[in-house]
């Protein structure tokens, strides 16, 4: 209202307010109103009466004493209310019965809530009146507007000692009353903090900051310290989850409902602290509770009620990954231990052999038992890791939120203990061999794959795929050599995985060897077509062509002395197969090869499917008498073979379940200086017999040392070719980026030790491959 | 505006408030204008239960013409305090209608009533 006007100006001055104004009077008249007003009697005063004492006397220059005076009006009917409501229901304290303590808490903060509620209602009531005091004296004289020194007030003459500590320790009584399970009145417990949390006691500390919360986070770390060490007295790990699980539920609703959310973080620290952190490691391994446990009973809810917990401190997930690690490695160690066990079995059966060939019975059988038994172990330990695996994808799925950190431990772990069998590739290949071979008769294609894309998974954790794919190019070739793939889909797909997992190249030479079955296949009609136009050799052949770098098989041919008609029936395709091709060099593998052969024994003919070795072997006895006895060293010397080969070979004509020859003396080995002769009293129910060579199908001690050594050297080949290829292209290396390029790109199949892949850049020095620079840190590429 | 709610109300009813002048005018207004005042507002509290509160009156201690010029600008504030931006206030008329002699006075006025 702010007026500047124009025109003539009139003002007239104000008239006076009042006649006189006589301050004490005034005053004491306002006490007495305001005396009253405390005592809920407004209802006879005047409010405009009131207002303008207060006026009045801010008016006149008597504002600090209207100020001072009402807040020692107010300070008055503090002391009176707490005398009169709040010091009676002081709690005694030494009661024993807690429920009864509880009861007087509860009214004790009762009363307190309700002196605050009647000081609030009677300074919303003051500072009305006295507003005029608020807008003019108490602003210029920079003291509190006269609510907040009620506030003030209210702090220094109610919550003081001792009440204050009353307050505190009633609050605190019923937060234990209700941890200990029982129910409590929540209001009064709320109304009092909220009173609490509305004073300050310095700028943005409330009372409830200072005196409470220090209080009651003190009084949850004793508590919850003796509850977790409890807890894990009286509970299996489960039962322990549960409860901890419950007890943080719990404390949130309460500081939800009845304490200051500020409250919430710590007191879930104190939580965290001391219920799961410090048991943390306790609880997961408890002996027959703990993570193993509920992973052996699928006890999908403690576990992800585990997790739950476990992720909420920054330890849990390392600790629950150790765990989980640990529990992957024993299940492991055991499954490998099994398997391993085998070796024990073996050297048992061994001697149970030979015990039995001292009898003169038993044979040759155990070696043969000892092989299926090794196999069946090769297949069980798959299985069980198959199993291992599902297993604890399912716990990963369900209970572990498909956490991508569990997942990694899981597979680190999975990795470990399958790399810690060193026998695991030619495991694998194998049980991917016995499914393709037979295992996957009778089911649907999906079942397939299925059985096969479980078994990628574990392909996926071994570091050594080289080795994996030697193994697997032996069985393939023997599978293809037998034709005993049983579908040729089943054997494509799995090629198709692995080129997925590894690339190209790793299945180049694979896919090689399906090209050259089918070639083969045409080759041969083509040749059988040719032999009816001309004349045909008395023996009939089926030739496989392999190309000599696809194929696992050494390229020097065993050797092996072929009876004449076998020659010339060589002879005759080699020539149709050179006409055609020129420029290629057959090399005849006689230890792949197998053949049907009539043999006349004094009961019956027979047809016997031998080895192409054991038909050259029996055909030393075709032209002899019945009787005549042939030394091994005589064998030797007509066929050239092996000892190895020949051993085996005359084993199994000799030892095994068919036999074909006669030993002198009889046994189970076969020794140098053996003699054999025809066995003519042979019979046998079938007409044709197939006499397979004895052969292990997990690899003796020996041959896994050659592989091994194969395998080393093709890794040396590798990395040489890999060192080549990457200073071809950079020119310039220094030594330590080029050992971590080189171990980068051979990763994909095997890891590389960094002494050999040291070892080969020396070796290729030596070649002036590279060179050395002067800094000798560093190499460059010699074109 | 204040004349027309005096000769139009019924004291029962409970929107209207009654304002009185020393002099023994009285007007009567809507609770709302009354509430523009922030002394009005803490006397007509109900939770208060002051003695005016309980009888809606409400004594102003000033002579008819101002405490009707101070209504009237009351009513005026309330009318225009809720209106958009856009609209155009009249100060100047309700400035035109006020006559210099009282101002002083109705500022002593204004400033009692909190306005």
């Amino acid at each position: 209202m702010n007026v500047a006007r124009r025109g003539k100006p009139k003002i007239k001055p104000p008239r006076k307010h009042g006649t006189t104004f006589n301050a004490e009077k005034t005053w004491a008249e306002l006490a007495n109103n305001i005396r009253e007003i405390q005592n809920h009697d407004a209802s006879n005063l005047s409010f405009e009466e009131n207002y303008r004492f207060a006026y009045n006397m801010v008016l006149h220059k008597e504002g600090k004493m209207l100020y001072d005076g009402v807040k020692k009006l107010v300070a008055e009917h503090l002391d009176t209310l707490a005398k009169d409501r709040v010091i009676p229901v002081f709690p005694t304290g030494g009661q024993d019965d807690p429920m009864q303590r509880s009861q007087e808490a509860d009214i004790f903060l009762k009363a307190l809530r309700g002196v605050w509620d009647d000081h609030i209602s009677n300074m919303v009531k003051l500072g009305q009146i006295l507003k005029y005091m608020d807008r003019v004296h108490t602003k210029s004289e920079k003291v509190p507007e006269i609510c907040e020194a009620g506030l003030h007030l209210f702090l220094k003459h109610v919550i003081r000692p001792p009440i204050q500590q009353h307050i505190v320790g009633a609050i605190l009584n019923q937060v234990r009353f209700e941890r200990d399970g029982h129910s409590i009145n929540r209001s009064p417990v709320k109304g009092c903090v909220d009173v609490l949390l509305s004073l300050d006691v310095e700028p943005s500390v409330t009372v409830y900051k200072r005196e409470l919360e220090p209080a009651f986070l003190r009084e949850s770390e004793t508590f919850y310290q003796a509850e977790g060490a409890k807890l894990l007295e009286t509970c299996d790990a489960p039962e322990f989850l549960r409860r901890v699980e419950a007890r943080f539920e719990s404390e949130d609703s309460r500081t939800h409902h009845y304490l200051a959310r500020q409250t919430a973080a710590p007191l879930r620290q104190i939580l965290k602290d001391n219920l799961l952190t410090a048991h943390l490691a306790t609880v997961i391994s408890l002996p027959n509770s703990g993570l193993d446990n509920m992973v052996d009973t699928d006890k999908t809810d403690s576990l992800a009620r585990l997790y739950r917990l476990f992720i909420m401190v920054p330890t849990g997930l390392p600790t629950l990954k150790r765990s989980l690690k640990e529990s992957v490695a024993r299940r492991g160690r055991q499954i490998n231990r099994a398997s391993s066990g085998a070796e024990g079995v073996d050297a048992e059966i061994d001697v149970v052999g030979d015990e039995g060939d001292r009898k003169g019975k038993g044979k040759a059988r155990p070696v043969a038992n000892a092989a299926a038994q090794r196999l069946a172990l090769a297949l069980k330990w798959v299985e069980d890791v198959l199993e291992l695996r599902d297993k604890f994808v399912a716990v990963w799925q369900s209970a572990f939120d498909k956490d991508r950190e569990v997942e990694s431990a899981l597979n680190e772990a999975f990795q470990e203990f399958i790399d810690s069998n060193e026998r695991s590739p030619e495991y694998i290949s194998l049980f991917i061999d016995d499914n393709l071979k037979k295992g996957l008769k009778g089911k649907t294609d999906a079942e397939v794959e299925a059985v096969l894309d479980k078994t990628i998974v574990v392909f996926r954790f071994l570091t050594d795929k080289d080795i994996f794919e030697r193994y697997y190019k032996g069985h393939l070739a023997k599978r293809l050599l037998h034709g005993r793939s049983v579908s040729d889909d089943a054997e494509r797909g799995m090629l198709a995985k692995l080129k997925v997992e590894c690339g190209f190249q790793f299945t180049q030479k694979l896919e090689g060897m399906f090209h050259d079955i089918k070639l083969s296949g045409d080759t041969m009609q083509a040749y059988n077509a040719h032999l009816a136009k001309t004349t045909a050799p008395e023996i009939n052949l089926s030739v496989i062509v392999m190309t000599s770098t696809f194929w696992p098989m050494s390229i020097s041919a065993s050797p092996c002395t072929f009876t004449p008609e076998m020659a010339r029936t060589c002879k005759s395709f080699e020539q149709f197969y050179l006409s055609r091709h020129s420029g290629r060099r057959l090399t005849w593998q006689p230890s792949l090869g197998n053949a049907d052969v009539r043999a006349a024994f004094n009961a019956a003919t027979v047809e016997l499917n031998v080895s192409t070795f054991s038909l050259v072997i029996l055909l030393q006895f075709q032209c002899l008498d019945e009787d005549a006895v042939l030394t091994y060293s005589e064998l030797q010397k007509a066929t050239s073979i092996e000892d190895r080969e020949l051993q085996r070979n005359l084993q199994s004509l000799a030892c095994a379940k068919y036999k074909i020859l006669k030993k002198h003396p009889p046994g189970r080995d076969v020794d140098k200086d053996d003699s054999f002769s025809f066995n003519a009293a042979f019979t046998s129910p079938l007409r044709k017999l197939k006499i397979s060579t004895i052969s292990s199908k997990v690899e003796s001690g020996e041959e896994r040392k050659e592989t091994r050594d194969r395998v080393d050297e093709e890794r040396r080949y590798q990395t040489e070719a890999c060192i080549v290829r990457i200073m071809k292209d950079r020119k310039h290396m220094t030594h330590n980026d080029l050992i971590n390029e080189v171990t980068r790109q051979l990763a994909g199949r095997f890891h590389p030790d960094p002494f050999n892949i040291k070892r080969r850049i020396e070796g290729l020095i030596e070649k002036e491959y590279l060179e050395r620079c002067e800094d000798r840190k560093s190499y460059n590429y010699c074109a | 505006m204040a004349e027309d709610a005096e000769m139009r109300a019924e004291p029962s009813d409970n929107d209207w408030i009654r304002v009185t002048s020393n002099d023994g005018f009285s007007y009567m207004v809507k609770r709302k204008i009354a509430n523009v005042s922030g002394t009005m507002k803490n006397m007509l509290d109900m939770d208060s239960k002051y003695a005016e509160s309980l009888s809606r009156t409400v004594p102003v201690m000033q002579r008819g013409i101002i405490v009707e010029k101070m209504l009237e600008y009351m009513a005026f504030k309330a009318y225009y305090e809720t209106v958009g931006p856009k609209e155009d206030i009249p100060v100047h008329e309700y400035m035109e209608r006020l006559p210099p002699e009282i101002v002083l006075e109705l500022l002593l006025a204004a400033d009692f009533q909190e306005l």
